[in-house]
């Protein structure tokens, strides 16, 4: 009885922020990108996590944690609060140490992901708590997603050498571009830690875009960005996938989002992955919904009591 | 009237983005064409030679401290090498013109400061600060104990050379602050330009979000060991300036662990991050005790020695470091540009 | 050929020494733990309270009422630091914080010295520097004394924390300062009753160490000798702050020593920086200090 009005619930949610099928509307259009198509754990994983286990002191954070991304899914990874998601998405970017496992990037595996050369692998992400750089301008912080690719020593940057000049000005363009395609032009000179929070946000979203990634992970991009401004970022997200045929890890606990922006979802309770599958049959797992909404837990307590 | 609401919402620009080039113009024809012809040598050699090394160590250190957010305690060591380089190279090298002593004396301080900066590969914040104490007192020892720095004078004491580049010799007050005006315009030059660059965005970069500049690629090892050298040369070039063009003498006992924090006094007063906060800051430290004398003599009469001088310049300087944290941690400089703005307000409402 | 009776000798000098940095190291360990504020003011402190309690005692004051007075004097800095510093600076990063108590270091040791001049003051506490003879090794009669205050001072520390409300409460907000706020703990009386803890340590430090060395202006230096004590030991522990003071000590005595001579004496004022900077390349958080993960 209960579950059942919270399988309701959860779809009427889904329904009121997204029109289902909207993501898909759009892939129509655009036939370049076609990951609805992509069988996960094929070939063309972009990013893969092969059993991965994670533990702080007592507490295990992640336990044989499997997943497959597709070339060009948004995969959706959610979860209750404590479930493990940040701390996955931290050990993809080598952050921290998985006690076990690997990370695949296409051919790539590794034991603990090289943080360093993230960008030169094509990986960009977004921090759960703002991470912008404060004291640069908003598009210095733009600009600055493509650190990676400057590599002249300081002596050629002080002369002003034509390398340093050439690197210069493609990574201004490039950062222009972002700027614009975020719609981040008004604010381009204001010191990023003035902006208000769903601006930085943005900026932050243009900060990994420019680098062009392969894959984008992006932790909670939407927590406290109002309504109008949810739906216009996530609009962005799409667009930067069948723009630049990214690859999108998104962790969201936004129903309504993640149901209308995402190929795939995986969820996460305890640190482990419980269920993993399109949206469809996401929206009306048990597990899912018992995890997500702790009814098992509350059962125990009346119980107690 | 009605345009109060409107002009708050001006744009916050970056200070160093904008450089007022018309203002600098101004400063340096002021520095230049005016100030040696009608300054007395008082003013020139006690109070503007001294705030122009204070400034460019200032610079330093903020290039370090206020950019790329670590934070030394050091500073003076630094200072200290540069001076005692830059004197054995003239020493030792003779046919070595000035300039290059100057140059090369830089360079051996940016690599001590390096070795020294090591450690902010695995330390933070008090941890490395209080690492960069071991820098402040291995040199001071180092140059006491080995006669060679000094060329065995007694207790580590050397006099400086004749500054003297090609036929001109700058021996007069006036001369010597010439001189340090000219090295501290082309340093501060250099230095900004370097700030607007890639290497300026990694320093704030890895000061504001170090897990997030390492994400994007920054290069965390080489940006902090750049601002480590970097600073370490602005500071090692001021040390000459302060040995060869102010105080003429010095003995390692005069770079201690009092001139490292007056350093980093400047910055705090003067405004973290900003070139133009070194310059405030330093001048700010540079005249407040000669006022405080006068006041104190002018108030109190004979009572006010210079022992009581000292000591109420400690608390008064304690003070205002304390009142700057709390009330406006930007310093000086951000005091100075929320008064230039408000009167640009009051004008523009008037007119 | 090698003198194992001057070695153990070098060696208790350098560890009752080390207690004397242990006892000032555990000032800036208590607000550490607390309010996550490095206090470079420990060493101002400790001058003032010296200062003080010296300059009673020569105004004629007997000595358990200048001590009284001294203790209230601490209490009432401590307090108002509190106040005056903390409270507005709160929610500031720590390094903006320790900027501060470098000011505040400047301001009490100016006060301190315009209050009671900067010559030199004895301090005698009527405990004998005459060495024993315990077993063919010279000790110290005075460092015995010292290492035994600094016991008792740590032990009533110890019992304090452990047994009484505000004790329960300092650790709590060590423990996490974000849940001790939840439950109501209010931080500012905490911060208060841990200044003034650091106070009372300051000055029983800063009686042992005038005694050692005379009362004066370079008695605030003790907090440079503290300060690798901390490093070694890590900032959030006392029992770091124990172990890394004995180190320090024994290290340094040996090393000015034994490893000295070959350097033309002095090594003392940076030996103890070498060793703790060696000993953070490989535990970057100290010997005892919370090893963290960052999280993003
Ligand atoms: N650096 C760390 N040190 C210690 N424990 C950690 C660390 N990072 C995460 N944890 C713990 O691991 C568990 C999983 O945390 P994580 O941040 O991954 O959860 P999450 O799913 O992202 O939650 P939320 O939705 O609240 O962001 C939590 O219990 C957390 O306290
Ligand atoms: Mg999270």
């Amino acid at each position: 009885m209960l579950l059942s009005a919270l399988t309701t619930s959860l779809d009427v949610l889904a329904l009121e922020t997204w029109a289902p099928g909207t993501a898909r509307q759009v892939l129509d259009t655009e036939p370049a990108a076609a990951p609805g198509a992509q069988v996960s754990g094929g070939p063309r994983a972009v990013l893969r996590l092969a059993n991965i286990s994670l533990s702080f002191g007592g507490l295990t954070a992640l336990r044989d944690v499997d997943l497959d991304v597709a070339e060009g899914e948004i995969r959706a990874v959610i979860g209750p609060n404590g479930a493990g998601k940040s701390s996955l998405l931290n050990v993809v970017s080598g952050l921290y140490r998985p006690d076990q496992g690997e990370v695949w990037f296409g051919d790539h595996a590794f034991r603990q992901v090289p943080t360093a050369q993230l960008a030169r692998l094509g990986v960009a992400r977004t921090f759960q708590n703002l991470a912008l750089f404060n004291g640069l301008s908003a598009f210095d912080n733009v600009l600055i997603g493509l650190a990676h690719r400057v590599h002249t020593g300081f002596i050629r940057q002080l002369v002003g050498s034509p390398a340093a000049r050439r690197i210069e000005a493609e990574n201004r363009a490039a950062a222009e571009e972002v700027i614009g395609f975020l719609h981040l032009q008004e604010v381009r000179d204001r010191i990023a830690g003035s902006l208000p929070y769903g601006l930085q946000k943005r900026v932050e979203l243009a900060r990994a875009l420019v680098a062009r990634p392969k894959l984008l992970l992006l932790d909670e991009p939407f927590a406290g960005v109002t309504l109008s401004g949810k739906q216009e970022l996530a609009q962005h997200v799409r667009g930067a996938r069948d723009r630049y045929g990214t690859t999108i890890v998104l962790i969201e606990h936004d129903i309504g989002i993640v149901m209308g922006l995402s190929d795939h979802i995986a969820v996460l309770d305890y640190g482990r992955k419980i269920a993993d599958g399109p949206p469809a049959e996401i929206k009306t797992n048990q597990a899912v919904i018992d995890a997500y909404l702790g009814v098992a837990h509350e059962d125990e307590t009346e119980l107690a009591i | 009237m009605t345009t109060i609401t409107e002009t708050t919402v001006a744009p916050t620009r970056l200070s160093w983005l904008t450089p007022n080039l018309l203002g600098v113009a101004l400063l340096l024809l002021l520095g230049y064409g005016l100030v040696p012809w009608i300054g007395s040598d008082y003013l020139m050699d006690a109070v503007l030679t001294p705030f122009l090394a204070l400034a460019l160590a200032a610079i330093g250190l903020n290039v370090l401290t206020g950019y790329a957010g670590q934070v030394s305690l050091g500073s003076a060591a630094f200072l200290a090498v540069g001076a005692y380089a830059a004197y054995n190279l003239n020493l030792r090298l003779p046919s070595l013109p000035l300039l290059a002593d100057i140059v090369l004396a830089g360079a051996i301080a940016a690599a001590v400061g390096i070795v020294f900066g090591l450690p902010s590969l695995r330390l933070r914040g008090f941890y490395l600060a209080v690492s960069t104490l071991a820098a402040q007192f291995f040199v001071q020892w180092a140059l006491t104990k080995f006669g060679w720095f000094s060329n065995d004078n007694a207790s580590g004491v050397i006099d400086a050379p004749v500054i003297r580049i090609g036929s001109l010799s700058f021996t007069s007050a006036t001369g010597r602050y010439v001189f340090s005006l000219s090295i501290v315009a082309v340093a501060t030059a250099l230095t900004a330009r370097l700030l607007a660059s890639q290497i300026g965005r990694n320093f704030i970069a890895v000061r504001d979000h170090e897990v997030a500049a390492k994400v994007i690629g920054v290069p965390l090892l080489r940006t902090k060991l750049l601002a480590f050298g970097i600073s370490s040369f602005l500071i090692g070039v001021a040390g000459v300036l302060w040995a060869f063009a102010y105080l003429r003498t010095v003995e390692p006992a005069g770079f201690n662990l009092d001139r490292s924090f007056q350093i980093l006094f400047i910055i705090i007063i003067g405004g973290l991050a900003s070139l133009r906060g070194a310059f405030i800051g330093a001048a700010f430290i540079v005249v407040f005790p000669l006022l405080l004398s006068r006041l104190g003599a002018a108030l109190l009469g004979s009572v006010f020695d210079s022992g009581v001088l000292e000591m109420s310049q400690r608390i008064v300087i304690g003070a205002l470091i304390i009142a700057f944290l709390i009330a406006e941690p930007r310093g000086l400089v951000a005091l100075i540009d929320r008064a230039v703005a408000a009167a640009r307000r009051l004008r523009s409402s008037q007119s | 050929m090698f003198d194992t009776q001057f070695l153990i000798e070098v060696l208790v000098g350098g560890l009752l020494s080390g207690v004397m940095y242990s006892l000032v190291a555990i000032g800036f360990v208590l607000i550490y733990k607390t309010s996550g504020v490095l206090n470079f003011a420990q060493g101002a402190m400790l001058l003032f309270a010296a200062l003080t309690f010296v300059s009673l005692v020569e105004r004629g004051t007997p000595f358990a009422l200048a001590l009284l007075a001294t203790l209230a004097i601490m209490v009432a800095l401590g307090i108002t630091i509190e106040r005056a510093v903390l409270r507005p600076l709160i929610n500031q990063p720590p390094i903006t914080l320790f900027m501060a108590t470098l000011g505040l270091s400047y301001v009490i040791e100016g006060a301190a010295q315009l209050l009671w001049g900067t010559q030199v003051h004895g301090l005698e506490i009527g405990v004998s520097d005459i060495p024993f003879d315990i077993a063919g090794v010279f000790i110290s009669r005075f460092d015995l004394f010292a290492a035994a205050v600094a016991g008792s001072l740590v032990a009533l520390f110890t019992l304090f924390f452990r047994y009484t409300r505000t004790g329960l409460a300092f650790r709590a907000v060590a423990d996490d300062q974000f849940a001790a706020l939840a439950v109501g703990l209010r931080l500012p009386r905490v911060w208060a009753a841990v200044w003034t803890a650091a106070g009372i340590v300051a000055l029983v430090a800063g009686l042992l160490w005038g005694a050692r060395l005379g009362v004066q202006f370079s008695l605030s230096l003790v907090v440079l000798k503290a300060l690798p004590v901390l490093v070694l030991g890590g900032f959030d522990s006392i029992t770091g702050a124990i172990v890394g003071g004995l180190l320090i000590g024994a290290i340094e005595k040996l090393a000015e020593v034994y490893v000295g001579p070959f350097f033309g004496g002095g090594i003392e004022a940076w030996a103890a920086y070498v060793v703790a900077l060696a000993l953070l390349l490989v535990r970057p958080s100290g010997l005892f200090g919370q090893k963290l993960v960052e999280r993003v």
